[in-house]
């Protein structure tokens, strides 16, 4: 599209006239929470004091408790860690790859999605140390010097992961925090009392003088172009936890690839299923355009098609191989006992999004919602799919097993998303959701020149 | 848990303190606890002592009992017994958890109203010694009913009965009595007469389920005689005439799905068969009666395969034919063995593969004689009765009337060790002690004497006295003189009368016979073993034909003793509960066995529960579709069902009594299991089977190939056959896909791996290489390895709940895949067992994925399990293609396991917490154990066969051989040379295990080398 130099800020953000609303309607934002806000945050805590007690249970009698068994060994917690793993993937994609690659449409959403990927991390984190057996005993997996020279094992893909997942959380919160400084400072010089000591500290001083915004300017490419290989690294990581072991319908060179665009995917959807809300209980229309859901919708659509892809390419190849364990995985996949899961995935990530081929559909910010819903449990079980039906029907037919989530398991995959939210209210609350200053930075220029109607009208 | 194993080893040390210091000491000894101040003589901490003694059961295997500072931790069989060999059977190795079973009588208990009181020893001896004289002076019988008890034990209590003028009843709830009467009509021996199967080159079993029945002879039999023996190149074959395959059954190289109760019909038909016109002797005119027509139409087989089986049998040089066992004893059961004996005797067995003369008379008391006491103990006659070693309240149908009658006795006495239905109706409990806690002997076949003496300490949780000595103590507040005051010394006293003149002598002698657990073979082991005995006319009327069933219901019922509960005294074991019964690997739980044909016409699926009802009675029990059993016929177990049998038995499953008629057997008296007809309604409700079977379609994948016997020794046609596969690999290659990574130089030194030399796998090219073979021709699949493993290894139970979601904690699974099966005409049989057990791969997919190395490959090439390094992700059970690693979902072994449970723990190995994995380990316990002892005591190097993991020490049909494979000379590799020899999955996956299989071998064609 033909953007022109002074109009780029109007064409993502038409109805947005002067710099000063930018401001005021963000900052609006961290005032007083209504009635919903509470609402939400009361369940969000009740939620979360289930995914604790849940825990703990757990921790107290052990993970029999869930309904793991063998041979399916892993269930619900490493479907919802993989899920939320690829939750926080659209976040550092819309801010650091799309800011290198300058697109004009993701400065309004970029703050939530970052956001959402910090929380999504620290979710997904947790999983790991649900899942395992001896959780007081989770942090051998770290390399730490010890009397007795025992390291980890860096052939074990769960070695690599403990890395990535880290690796992604810090890189990525760093990023996250370093992105709000000028609007904390700038949320800073409006309050009043607690929450403007507050800032103060998480403002580190911040001034807004040329050299701070040097400085931060090259900061932020830096950290840009740091965080975007992890992007790629950090799901095919995850991915390899599948990939590098011998279980038909784990063992597939094209894990990487497909995880990846899986994680994109669905984080793309859970980017429209936060910000349609937030748009909508803030007033926020001015800021997350249609334009920008449309934006986002073809991201979706594009990577809905890489997985689908994907998907067919499984069949195919397992098909090809001609030996029985791996045909018989995925002829399982479709009609075996999970078959339902199968096709859950396959209608929520492979014919639902087809509809996002019509503008119409793009433009219609309920249709992308429920779309974005859609794709959010298809892509939570498409991970169920690939580690449970995979598991439970594996080489020696003698052992082939049911494994059957239990209600302590899908407490805490639930709690998780209450957690996940009752950070991300917070969130709302304490810091700008929307990037003021890089809004400015598109809007037009306060310039002299002939005013616009709208403009005379508000002086 | 830190602080209660602490107390549990002070109380062990101080327990076995005293036990070691009164080892060889007759029981009633003040008990002291003793420290290790002075270091008794006979144990070293840490050292394991073993004693001999024999078996609790009629088959009275020779054990070693292993101990631990003073308590039994471990029982393997004795390898110098001549009928057990060194194996013992399930129930054998689950006879430790009857020893420390928690729910045992803390001491004599005397009944007040509605509850048990716990009294003195001295106490309950009066009572019972002035109950006795009541009712003698009343006029009332004294009557003893007793199971099967030893020889020396046997005279004690008919002396005890003479002594005070009673009676003495024997009563086997699963008995041989009609094949001891058909011996006894057939050749005037009263007597079970001894099979020899390991010399028969073509058995065929008239449903007589010898391996459930926990026969080690028998089972070691079947595998020399069926497995194949290369180097001569023949093998034995095995046709199982009946109608259900049990784990004997499915052994079988051919199936004979006949009617059930056609027995002496088909026996008959093919004796007449084989003698042709010529059939003489007493049975010569009802030969001529039967004629293949009549077989054929009785049993519902086409005749010519019936005349076909009949020839190959009579052209067999050395044939067995065995007669209808329990599980068979229906209305004409004893007419169905004599008939066999005539088969086997027209053959030309008798002699040489059916030995009359020198066999048992044990566990073959007819079920008649009980019927007969519970008449007499209705009528009033009775006033005293002294129930040892049975549980007829459980083991008889209501309909026998024993609980009523039982009722009307006014005093009753049991001496059972721990709670069972009988017990419950009881006035007087005395305790018995268990079999390893006592003194006694066996004679489990004429010739064959051996010792039963105390292993261990009585368990001070316990307060109780071996019925001989309450007897003696009884008998002497009586006023009788038996001859002794302990049991010990009435046990000692015959032994000791020979030797009267050296005394010195004689004590020498006695602690040989308790070193080799052995009295020696007295009277001769030859019987008429020479001479094949006559037959005789026989001397009452019996009917060949087709018994009756009660009811005209459309479906037959067969009631057979459970392979690991048998006849329902086993059932408070949680071993035997949780082990999979080797047909169907169900635990715990009942199950009702349907033909898939059955099933389907009814709309039935697994795991319906239908209620099942008789004329007799109902009972409500899951189904479980099994090809291996006749269309017109539904098959339960006994076992199941316990109303008051300790907290494991009570409440799980069904009792099979509940549907039978108390019908005894008009020829030999014997309660008859297969005696009515039963419908089956669905109830319209389901559950989830406590199974560890997931398919038993191998669908083709390289786990339990079989190759026909035909192609052996053609082992380059093999490959051929193989070929396709290969063919498929290398045209994949074409287009530049799969690369197979070449083994170097085979088996015993494969690490092919580029960098195998570094890392993990540094070292793996000095040292041993252990690793196994399995010889899936000789294995039974009769499971008695699991229990072994269980023991050796401490591997918890886990209850049926954690069963049904999947959580069996078992190192070892026999798993059991159907090639063919057909129940609807004779045809080939084709059922593999795979124990399937930890690979040891040399390639191991578990190693690289686990985090924190808590697993690795030892230099000696062992995958080896570091349980306190587990941090439990999981990842290894899942990358593991043998699905072998287990996994400790929560505290099993803490909270399972109640005191003195826990003293059965091998203190050699670890027992495992809450939140990891483990597995088989090669009982790596064992192998350090003969390598320490071949460095300290000798200095040298460990020897081939010095070695012998739990499994294959426990195995009778000597399937399992461990060692080296890196030692040419080793029996493994040895046997690692055959052409069978191929390992499962690793063509696919290039894992490399070290344990290696030997194909089953058919004798009929087998496709695609699988």
């Amino acid at each position: 599209m033909a953007v022109g130099t002074t109009e780029r800020g109007a064409l993502t953000h038409p109805d947005v006239h002067r710099l000063d609303d930018v401001n005021r309607d963000v900052l609006k934002m961290l005032t007083v929470p209504g009635k919903g806000w509470w609402a939400l945050f009361g369940m969000c805590v009740a939620g979360v004091g289930l995914f604790l007690t849940a825990w703990f249970w757990q921790i107290y009698k052990g993970i029999g408790v869930s309904g793991l068994m063998s041979p399916v060994g892993w269930g619900v917690y490493i479907t919802t860690f993989v899920f939320w793993v690829g939750i926080a993937h659209s976040g550092t994609l819309i801010s650091a790859i799309l800011f290198l690659f300058r697109a004009p449409w993701r400065q309004s959403i970029y703050r939530a999605a970052e956001a959402m990927t910090v929380f999504a991390v620290m979710t997904a984190g947790l999983f790991p140390l649900i899942h395992v057996g001896r959780v007081w005993h989770a942090y051998w997996l770290i390399p730490y010097p010890n009397s007795r020279f025992l390291w980890p094992n860096f052939k074990s893909p769960l070695v690599w992961d403990v890395f990535a997942v880290t690796t992604y959380f810090t890189v990525s919160a760093v990023f996250f925090y370093l992105g709000t400084i000028p609007d904390v400072a700038a949320a800073r010089d409006r309050a009043t009392g607690l929450r403007r000591k507050l800032y103060s500290v998480i403002a580190l001083g911040w001034q807004g003088t040329d050299r701070q915004w040097h400085h931060f300017g090259k900061a932020y490419i830096f950290l840009a172009a740091l965080a975007t290989p992890l992007v790629l690294s950090v799901h095919s990581v995850v991915s390899w936890d599948f990939a590098m072991s011998i279980v038909p319908g784990w063992h597939a060179t094209i894990f990487a690839p497909y995880f990846v665009a899986g994680a994109i995917f669905s984080g793309v959807a859970m980017v429209i299923t936060l910000t349609v809300p937030l748009r909508k209980v803030f007033g926020l229309e001015a800021y997350l355009t249609v334009k920008h859901f449309d934006a986002m919708a073809k991201l979706c659509l594009f990577t809905s098609l890489i997985v689908f892809y994907a998907y067919l390419s499984e069949f195919f190849l397992a098909w090809y191989s001609g030996e029985d364990p791996e045909r018989h995985a995925f002829w399982n996949r479709l009609f075996g006992t999970y078959w339902w899961a199968t096709w859950t995935m396959l209608v929520c990530n492979g014919f639902v999004p087809v509809m996002l081929w019509f503008k119409r559909i793009r433009h219609s910010i309920p249709a992308l919602f429920v779309i974005s819903i859609f794709v959010n449990i298809g892509m939570w079980f498409e991970r169920y799919v690939i580690v449970v039906t995979s598991l439970h029907n594996e080489y020696e037919p003698f052992a082939w097993g049911i494994y059957r989530p239990s209600i302590v398991e899908m407490s805490i995959m639930v709690g998780s998303f209450f957690w996940f939210g009752f950070w991300f209210l917070l969130f709302t609350r304490l810091l700008p959701p929307i990037a003021i200053q890089e809004l400015k930075e598109v809007l037009p220029p306060p310039m002299r020149k002939k005013k616009s109607p709208e403009a005379a009208e508000a002086h | 848990m830190t602080e209660i194993k602490r107390r549990d080893f002070l109380k062990v040390l101080g327990v076995s303190g005293a036990g070691a210091t009164m080892t060889g000491c007759g029981p009633g000894e003040v008990e002291k606890l003793l420290p290790y101040v002075v270091q008794p003589e006979e144990i070293t901490p840490g050292v394991a002592t073993w004693y001999a003694t024999t078996c609790g059961c009629p088959d009275g295997c020779g054990l070693w009992v292993r101990t631990r500072e003073g308590r039994a931790v471990k029982i393997e069989g004795n390898p110098d017994h001549p009928i057990s060999q060194g194996s013992v059977c399930l129930q054998g190795h689950a006879s430790l958890q009857h020893l420390y079973n928690p729910d045992r009588f803390a001491g004599p208990m005397i009944r007040e109203g509605d509850r048990f009181r716990q009294g003195t020893w001295d106490e309950a001896e009066r009572l019972l010694a002035s109950r006795i004289n009541q009712a003698t002076a009343a006029g009332r019988d004294v009557m003893f009913v007793g199971g099967h008890m030893g020889p020396t034990m046997s005279r004690l209590v008919d002396q005890f009965v003479e002594s005070v003028g009673g009676s003495r009843v024997e009563y086997h709830a699963v008995s041989n009595a009609p094949l001891r009467e058909a011996t006894r009509i057939a050749y005037g021996t009263d007597e079970v007469p001894q099979y020899d199967i390991g010399a028969s080159d073509f058995l065929l079993s008239f449903g007589n389920d010898f391996i459930d029945d926990g026969s080690v002879e028998g089972g070691r039999g079947l595998a020399k005689m069926s497995g194949v023996d290369e180097a001569g190149h023949s093998k034995g074959a095995f046709a199982y005439i009946g109608p259900r395959l049990s784990t004997t059954g499915l052994n079988a190289d051919e199936w004979v799905p006949v009617e059930p109760g056609s027995e002496a019909v088909i026996a008959l038909a093919m004796a007449a068969h084989i003698a042709g016109g010529n059939a003489s002797g007493p049975y010569a005119n009802l030969l001529r009666a039967y004629s293949m027509a009549d077989a054929a139409s009785a049993s519902g087989i086409d005749e010519e395969a019936l005349r076909d089986l009949a020839d190959r049998f009579a052209a067999a040089s050395s044939p067995l034919a065995m007669g209808p066992g329990v599980g068979g004893h229906h209305r004409n059961a004893t007419a169905a063995n004599l008939a066999v004996l005539i088969l086997n005797d027209v053959a030309g067995a008798v002699g040489r593969t059916v030995h009359v003369g020198r066999g048992s008379t044990a566990a073959s008391a007819p079920f008649s004689d009980m019927a007969d006491a519970i008449g007499q103990m209705a009528g009033g006659g009775v006033g005293v009765v002294l129930m040892h070693g049975a549980n007829p309240a459980y083991s008889l149908p209501t309909g026998s009337g024993f609980q009523d009658a039982f009722d009307e006795v006014p005093f009753k006495v049991s001496f059972a060790s721990a709670m069972d239905e009988t017990a419950a109706m009881a006035d007087l409990i005395m305790p018995d002690r268990h079999f390893l806690e006592s003194w006694g002997d066996a004679m489990p076949r004429r010739g064959v004497h051996t010792v039963q003496q105390p292993v261990m300490q009585a368990l001070p949780h316990f307060d109780s006295k071996q019925t001989g000595d309450a007897l003696l103590a009884v008998a002497s507040h009586l006023g009788n003189d038996l001859g002794a005051t302990t049991f010990y010394e009435y046990l000692r006293a015959p032994h000791l009368a020979m030797h009267a003149d050296d005394p010195a002598g004689f004590e020498q002698m006695w602690q040989g016979h308790l070193r080799s657990g052995m009295f020696g073979m007295m009277g001769g082991g030859g019987g008429m073993g020479a001479n094949a005995p006559q037959l005789r006319a026989p001397d009452q009327a019996l009917t060949f034909d087709a018994p009756t069933f009660d009811g005209s219901h459309d479906l037959t019922l067969l009631v057979h003793p459970s392979p690991r509960f048998r006849g329902g005294e086993f059932s408070n074991s949680p071993w035997m509960l949780e082990l999979p019964d080797p047909v169907s690997k169900i635990t715990w739980h009942s199950w009702l066995e349907m033909n898939p044909v059955t099933a389907e016409a009814r709309g039935i699926r697994e795991g319906d529960i239908v209620t099942v009802s008789s004329d007799h009675g109902s009972v409500d029990v899951p189904v479980w579709v099994y090809p291996g059993v006749h269309e017109g016929v539904v098959a339960l177990a006994m076992g199941g069902g316990h109303t008051d049998m300790g907290r494991w038995a009570t409440g799980a499953g069904v009792n099979a009594m509940d549907l039978l008629p108390a019908a005894a057997e008009q020829a030999s008296g014997a309660f008859v299991t297969v005696a009515t007809t039963v419908s089956v309604m669905p109830t319209g409700e389901r559950r989830r089977m406590a199974t560890i079977e997931g398919s038993s379609d191998q669908r083709d994948r390289p786990i339990a190939p079989a190759v026909a016997f035909m192609d052996l020794g053609h082992a380059e046609d093999d490959h051929g056959e193989e070929g396709g596969h290969h063919d498929e690999l290398m045209e994949l290659q074409g287009f530049g896909g799969v690369q197979p990574v070449p083994a170097e130089d085979g088996a015993a030194t494969a690490f092919p791996l580029p960098g195998a030399d570094h890392g993990l796998y540094a070292d793996a090219h000095e040292g041993p290489r252990w690793g196994m073979a399995i010889d899936l021709d000789k294995c039974t699949g009769c499971s008695a390895c699991v229990v072994a493993c269980h023991s050796e290894n401490n591997v918890p139970w886990v209850g049926e709940d954690q069963v049904v979601m999947g959580r069996d904690m078992t190192w070892m699974r026999i798993e059991r895949y159907y090639e063919h099966v057909d129940a609807s005409h004779a045809s080939h049989l084709d059922v593999r067992f795979l124990p399937m057990l930890c690979q040891h791969c040399g390639n191991a997919p578990c190693e690289p994925v686990c985090p924190v190395y808590a697993t690795y490959h030892t230099p000696e090439g062992v995958n080896a399990q570091v349980y306190n390094r587990c941090v439990g992700t999981r990842y290894c059970a899942n990358n593991c293609p043998y699905k072998v690693r287990v996994y400790n979902w929560y505290r099993y072994t803490d909270e399972n396991v109640p005191e003195p449970m826990n003293w059965q723990w091998n203190p050699d190995v670890t027992v495992r917490t809450n939140g990891i994995m483990e597995k088989c380990s090669f009982c790596m316990q064992r192998i350090k154990d003969a390598e320490n002892r071949a460095a300290l005591e000798e200095g040298r190097d460990v020897r081939d066969g010095e070695i012998v993991p739990a499994c294959q020490q426990s195995c009778p049909a000597e399937a399992i051989v461990f060692g080296n494979l890196r030692d040419p000379e080793a029996r493994v590799s040895q046997i690692l040379e055959s052409e069978r020899t191929y390992k499962v999955l690793d063509e696919l996956i290039n894992t490399q295990p070290a344990v290696n299989y030997l194909k089953k071998v058919t004798f009929h064609e087998v496709s695609g080398g699988h």
